[in-house]
């Protein structure tokens, strides 16, 4: 992992900031996934990563789902940053207004 | 909390552009990534001793074929392959290499190229033997046949060299080391060359055995050309060594009276065993022919020419002595020279004269057994004596003036009568004969310098 991160060091951090971007946009967007929809995906990433981690898929296929997952997971670590970095800026602007 | 779980429902419309992130990584990372983690391998492999080492990459997966010449050696190699970092399964097609029995390596020889054939027990040590036979073999073709197989002897590698070693003496052969038994088939470069192998072979490390050394070398061949116009006898081709050639000098010099000694011998190793007690007894045979050559050959020895009577034919046709060692072939082709025309007695006296102003029938000192080494002499003699078969022969001894008087009388006197016993026992008759003594009455030189004694101790013929 240590290895794929270093070598794709600039897609990766492509990810983290998209998930930047996306979670800074998602404090203040309308429209959201149902629940049963984030429940049905947040399975299928669930055994996408048990795949991933039984070594299942050969090949390339294995390879990329493994990239796959690396980026998704970054993207998730940059929405993260991203909607708290943005609730904690709408907070501090609604209490000094 | 709840508030980020809300704000996460919405976080989905960024995965649309991940995925196209995701799919450009994808498409453009995996070749260099599976460029990369080949070669990492090929380094991680490095210093690890294998045959036919084979790294495939797919994604992240290694398949690694390779053959290793010991199951410790091929654990490692799958463990570095394993190690290395970004690899994610390494599919395993390793296996060891074959192991060979018996464990067989050749070494052929032609005429312009040297074969290396069989197995070797690792890549380093074919390339060594592969370099050693370079390295000798200066401008011959080199080629590599070798396979690799475990099984190898200790010490295979130091065998190998030795028996390289030897290639360079054969012209045509082939070298075989089968476990640690070697056999050797073939034809040596030169005379010697079967000796100088078996030399080399002593080198081989302990445990090595030769079971078959079948090395023919080229025929040693010695000749010896008597040649009546010139009054010449040449010796060429091989001697052993320079005392031996030496002896042979000395005996054709003692035997061919007449003849001068031509020495354009060569000195070779590979002769036969009893190489000069089969040629002194044949220059002899030679001595008594017209004319004739002597040809050895190996072991065996061609005597072909004239005698000078039938008697000396048959008697040269017979063989040579009781001293003529043991394997060796004599084949005699012997004919009668034509009998010259019969003289008179005044010719046939200078005819007489004539050979023993050349030569001198020579005995045992102080006894009256006639030295073998005058035989061709006699043979002149009794020639001379054939053709003038009317006339009446008195064979007159005389000795120096050394010792006493009586005992040089009787010494003349048996040596005349030695020398009419040969005679008579060539087929001359006993009636034309008559031996006489003289003892040291009749010098014809002083008897003061042991060149003057010497040729006072004399054979004469006078005819009567």
């Amino acid at each position: 992992m240590i290895y794929v991160a270093m070598f794709h060091w600039g897609w990766l951090l492509g990810a983290l900031l998209l998930g930047f971007v996306a979670g800074w946009i998602s404090v203040v967007q309308r429209g959201s996934v149902s629940r049963g929809t984030a429940r049905w995906l947040t399975a299928l990433m669930a055994v996408l990563a048990a795949a991933a981690v039984i070594r299942v898929v050969p090949g390339r296929a294995g390879y990329w789902l493994d990239l796959g997952l690396v980026m998704f997971a970054l993207y998730l670590v940059g929405c993260t940053i991203g909607s708290w970095l943005r609730g904690w800026v709408i907070s501090r602007h609604r209490a000094t207004a | 909390m709840q508030r980020f779980f809300r704000w996460s429902t919405r976080w989905w419309p960024g995965v649309i552009f991940l995925v196209i992130l995701w799919a450009f990584a994808a498409w453009s990372t995996t070749a260099p990534l599976e460029a990369d983690l080949a070669a990492q391998s090929t380094a991680a492999l490095k210093n690890i001793v294998l045959d036919k080492s084979q790294i495939e990459v797919d994604g992240r997966d290694v398949t690694f074929a390779a053959n290793a010449f010991s199951e410790q050696e091929r654990l490692k190699a799958v463990a570095a392959v394993q190690a290395v970092p970004g690899v994610r399964l390494v599919n395993d097609d390793t296996r060891l290499v074959a192991e060979a029995k018996p464990f067989v390596w050749t070494a052929e020889r032609d005429v312009v190229r040297v074969t290396l054939g069989g197995s070797a027990p690792l890549p380093a040590t074919k390339n060594k033997l592969l370099d050693a036979a370079r390295a000798d073999l200066k401008g011959v073709e080199v080629a590599d046949q070798m396979n690799l197989a475990r099984g190898a002897p200790d010490n295979f590698e130091n065998a190998a060299l030795v028996l390289l070693g030897q290639i360079g003496k054969l012209k045509t052969g082939k070298i075989t080391l089968s476990d640690n038994k070697v056999s050797l088939t073939g034809m040596a470069r030169d005379l010697g060359g079967r000796e100088a192998i078996w030399d080399g072979l002593k080198n081989l490390p302990q445990g090595f055995s030769v079971t078959a050394n079948d090395i023919e070398a080229p025929p040693y061949i010695f000749q010896a050309y008597k040649d009546p116009v010139a009054v010449t006898l040449t010796l060429s081709g091989n001697v052993p060594d320079e005392k031996v050639r030496a002896a042979l000098v000395a005996a054709a010099t003692r035997k061919f009276f007449s003849e001068k000694v031509v020495d354009k011998l060569t000195v070779s190793l590979g002769a036969p065993s009893g190489f000069a007690a089969a040629v002194v007894p044949a220059l002899a045979a030679l001595s008594r022919l017209s004319t004739g050559t002597l040809v050895v050959s190996d072991r065996e020895l061609k005597l072909s020419g004239d005698a000078l009577y039938e008697a000396a034919a048959v008697q040269i046709r017979a063989g040579l002595g009781k001293d003529f060692p043991h394997g060796w072939e004599y084949k005699p082709e012997i004919s009668v020279k034509p009998a010259a025309a019969p003289v008179d007695a005044t010719v046939c006296q200078q005819l007489f004269s004539d050979i023993l102003g050349k030569g001198k029938i020579r005995f045992e000192r102080n006894r009256a057994t006639i030295d073998p080494d005058s035989a061709g002499l006699l043979d002149h003699l009794i020639e001379t004596a054939l053709r003038c078969p009317t006339a009446n022969i008195e064979v007159a001894g005389h000795t120096d003036a050394d010792g006493d008087d009586a005992s040089n009388q009787t010494l003349s006197e048996k040596r005349a009568q030695a020398v009419v016993d040969y005679l008579v026992k060539a087929g001359l008759s006993a009636d034309r004969f008559t031996a006489a003594g003289y003892g040291s009455t009749q010098p014809v030189a002083s008897n003061d310098t042991d060149e003057g004694k010497a040729q006072n101790r004399r054979i004469e013929f006078l005819v009567r």
